[in-house]
């Protein structure tokens, strides 16, 4: 069989094997899942190899003689000393070392991420050059009210009490509704992924496996 | 009305989307303004320096990740800005956007290491875009194919990541953005713009409107804007036509549900007066 072919009629019945799910939960959608996750993790662990280790470790230990990175994966098995009770520090002592890099990869990348958005947020409230006034009530003021509601709907440790306590009450239920709509927005877009998926896979199989043989008949009707 | 078993559902929208992609209705389709400043973001990118296409995707969200990096490769080649693949999870990316490059490349007669390259995977995240910002050939080692990247035209007076003009993150994967707009657009002011599935781009408009990204494609919708742009209409171009009425579907199934709801709650409310 032609390799080709061979591909097209694995994608087809993987395709049809897992959407059987939608009738009911059955062997036949577990075993492609299965493949799938097989597969997945084979790929990765070839790429990694391939693209990474080979070439980065691999190669200079072995080939240029660089003895010392042998000691690589020493540090990494320290993991499973975890497994240990007397001798789990030495796993301790590794995950410190990564929860360190993390922390200090973490505290690097906050304030380049945040703090554009922060200045961001501060908005002319009244009309400036080059802004008129629906420019500005209808970014800047929907803008920064939207931002304090939903700010005060965070706001968990005053009471809804008093005067002030009932204003943030009132604050707080329009935050509320504000998030709700952005749910509502975020949830249509994921409808909207869904879809695209189910499409991509509808497309394949009419177009690609479908039309190839829809193709190969047309091709031999005409010769 | 609230009670349609789910399995009429499923056929309702399989036949919908059938029907359009046998026999497709087009709806026109306008570029939206995150769409164009991608497209310009790409545009302006100055000679001598490259464009990072990052393709942190696998196949489970081709369906809009695929279009979107054959879209902005389009660009790029159409721009004549010379552009690099990497990677950084998950893996199957790297080679599905490889596969994409070769086949647009052809219709512009590209040639891989002077108009393009893939540098491959590189696992380590944060790790990497840190090492990357220093040092890029040492960082990177070796391209796709395994052969060192010193080797590759394209790679001539590329040291750091001060080359670099435009970095395009196409991913269906939260988090790794953060990683390059905090280690590499903040630090660096290298620009950034992205394409990402429709179920994550919500997320990601704050760093749109403050101006950290350029430019964002939102799921298959963007990527048919991009097509658009770019007039080579693809397999986004299709998905938008066949998304359109399927939504429709689903607002209509929405509706029913709804009124069964309020006709029951009619009917209690009847009986107990």
């Amino acid at each position: 069989m032609n390799p080709e072919v061979a591909i097209l009629w694995a994608g087809a019945i993987a395709t049809l094997g897992v959407y059987t799910i939608l009738y009911r939960e059955n062997p036949i959608s577990r075993l492609f899942e299965h493949i799938f996750v097989g597969l997945s993790a084979g790929y990765l662990l070839f790429t990694t190899w391939t693209q990474n280790l080979e070439g980065k470790w691999w190669g200079p230990m072995v080939h240029q003689r660089q003895w010392y990175w042998a000691f690589a994966p020493v540090v990494g098995l320290l993991f499973y000393f975890i497994y240990s009770r007397r001798l789990v520090w030495l796993a301790r002592l590794v995950m410190g070392l990564f929860f360190g890099v993390a922390a200090g990869t973490t505290f690097r990348q906050f304030f380049p991420l945040y703090s554009p958005q922060i200045y961001k947020s501060f908005k002319p409230l009244l009309p400036q050059a080059g802004l008129v006034w629906a420019d500005v009530i209808l970014h800047h003021w929907i803008f920064i009210v939207i931002l304090l509601t939903v700010m005060s709907y965070f706001f968990f440790s005053i009471p809804h009490e008093g005067r002030f306590g009932r204003g943030l009450g009132r604050s707080s239920l329009l935050g509320r509704w504000f998030l709700m709509i952005a749910f509502g927005a975020m949830f249509g877009n994921t409808v909207m992924a869904r879809i695209s998926l189910f499409i991509g896979r509808v497309q394949f199989l009419l177009k690609d496996w479908i039309g190839h043989y829809l193709s190969w008949f047309a091709q031999r009707a005409g010769g | 009305m609230q009670q349609i078993p789910r399995h009429y559902i499923y056929l309702l929208l399989a036949g919908v989307v059938v029907w359009q992609l046998l026999a497709p209705m087009p709806l026109p389709i306008s570029p939206s303004t995150a769409t164009r400043g991608l497209y310009e973001a790409i545009r302006a990118v100055p000679e001598g320096k490259l464009i990072i296409i990052s393709t942190d995707w696998d196949a489970s969200t081709q369906a809009e990740t695929w279009p979107q990096t054959e879209a902005v490769i389009h660009a790029c080649f159409q721009a004549r800005k010379r552009f690099v693949i990497m990677n950084m999870q998950p893996p199957m990316g790297v080679k599905l956007a490889n596969d994409i490059a070769l086949e647009v490349g052809k219709q512009y007669r590209a040639r891989y290491g002077v108009d393009w390259a893939n540098w491959g995977y590189k696992y380590g995240y944060g790790n990497v875009l840190m090492a990357m910002a220093k040092d890029i050939a040492k960082t990177i080692g070796d391209d796709f194919y395994g052969r060192p990247v010193t080797r590759l035209p394209l790679m001539q007076g590329v040291r750091s990541i001060r080359d670099i003009g435009l970095v395009v993150e196409v991913t269906g994967l939260a988090g790794v953005t953060e990683y390059w707009i905090g280690l590499i657009q903040g630090p660096y002011q290298v620009p950034f713009a992205a394409a990402y599935t429709a179920v994550m781009a919500p997320g990601y408009y704050p760093y749109l409107d403050s101006g950290q990204m350029k430019g964002m494609l939102v799921g298959a919708k963007g990527a048919a804007e991009m097509e658009a742009l770019v007039r080579s209409p693809g397999k986004a171009t299709t998905i938008m036509n066949v998304q359109s009425w399927a939504h429709l579907l689903i607002i209509a199934l929405i509706v029913v549900g709804n009124l069964g709801y309020l006709l029951a709650r009619g009917r209690r409310e009847e009986r107990r007066q």
